[in-house]
């Protein structure tokens, strides 16, 4: 979607179009619950996450000031949904990983066993570490769009990104 | 294959599916449950308040309506016409635009 085609819709919304935001939805979910279920780990969490951000977004969107984009700014939204339902309930039932989502996943082109371990390793990480690498490492978003979605200085940003590499790769390794 | 490989294949798997209309779907369905209860909420209150108002108002006229019956009898009197009066003016307004048109 071109950006001249976002904010026309993010303008015909505005004005309570539902069907601008149904555009909007269906084009940014894709990215949006990929980073959740990179991040919550366990699969229908993470769209359940993603549902509260767009709907939160859809009744907060007369705030959205254009600075980062709509994909980012639903992003944030549900990033602070999930750090604050984490805090809420605890951290370790959060960390159970839904391990059917990852082995029903028989396209990957990644082995199992480092989609499992990549996946523990993840879970292991701090909340704003693995975040910074589900944004920037799974879905390719830029340091400055991360630092803009966890509201984190850009220098936090990409020392997150180095370290939750380093960690990834040193589980993958089979170190830990 | 080297460990970067592997991270990067292991990170790059999709974790995604392709574009869900039920999720969209599931997104508007949820936004509009939100908008009806917030309407809702919004309707009880309009509605407790003016409740609350009519009570405060019918506590001091139950104490001085049964002296001042003619005096009650006379404001019923005028609140009706004039509600009377109004609602003529507007069905009369609605016709002529109607028939304006």
């Amino acid at each position: 979607m071109s950006p001249h085609e976002e904010a026309r819709l993010i303008a015909a919304a505005r004005r309570g179009d539902s069907r601008a935001f149904a555009a909007l939805v269906d084009a940014h979910q894709q990215a949006v619950r990929g980073f959740f279920r990179r991040f919550a780990g366990h699969w229908a969490e993470a769209d359940d996450i993603a549902q509260e951000a767009f709907v939160t977004a859809w009744s907060k969107l007369s705030r959205f000031e254009g600075r980062s984009s709509f994909r980012s700014w639903v992003c944030g939204i549900g990033y602070r949904i999930a750090r604050d339902a984490r805090r809420a309930h605890g951290r370790g039932a959060v960390r159970d990983n839904d391990w059917a989502s990852v082995h029903d996943d028989r396209d990957a082109a990644a082995p199992l066993e480092d989609r499992i371990a990549l996946a523990k390793a993840m879970a292991e990480l701090p909340d704003d570490q693995r975040a910074a690498v589900a944004l920037c490492l799974g879905e390719g978003f830029s340091h400055t769009e991360a630092a803009a979605i966890l509201a984190l200085p850009l220098g936090t940003v990409k020392s997150h990104v180095t370290r939750g590499r380093e960690r990834l790769l040193s589980r993958l390794r089979g170190d830990d | 294959m080297d460990d970067e490989a592997r991270l990067a294949r292991a990170l790059g798997a999709p974790a995604a599916p392709k574009r869900d209309a039920a999720f969209t779907l599931g997104v508007m369905r949820e936004a509009e449950r939100q908008r009806f209860r917030r309407a809702w909420l919004l309707s009880l209150l309009r509605t407790a308040g003016v409740a609350a108002a009519g009570a405060a108002l019918a506590v001091p006229l139950m104490g001085w309506a049964p002296g001042n019956l003619a005096a009650l009898q006379n404001g019923l009197l005028t609140a009706g016409s004039l509600l009377a009066l109004v609602s003529f003016a507007r069905i009369m307004s609605q016709r002529l635009s109607i028939a304006a048109r």
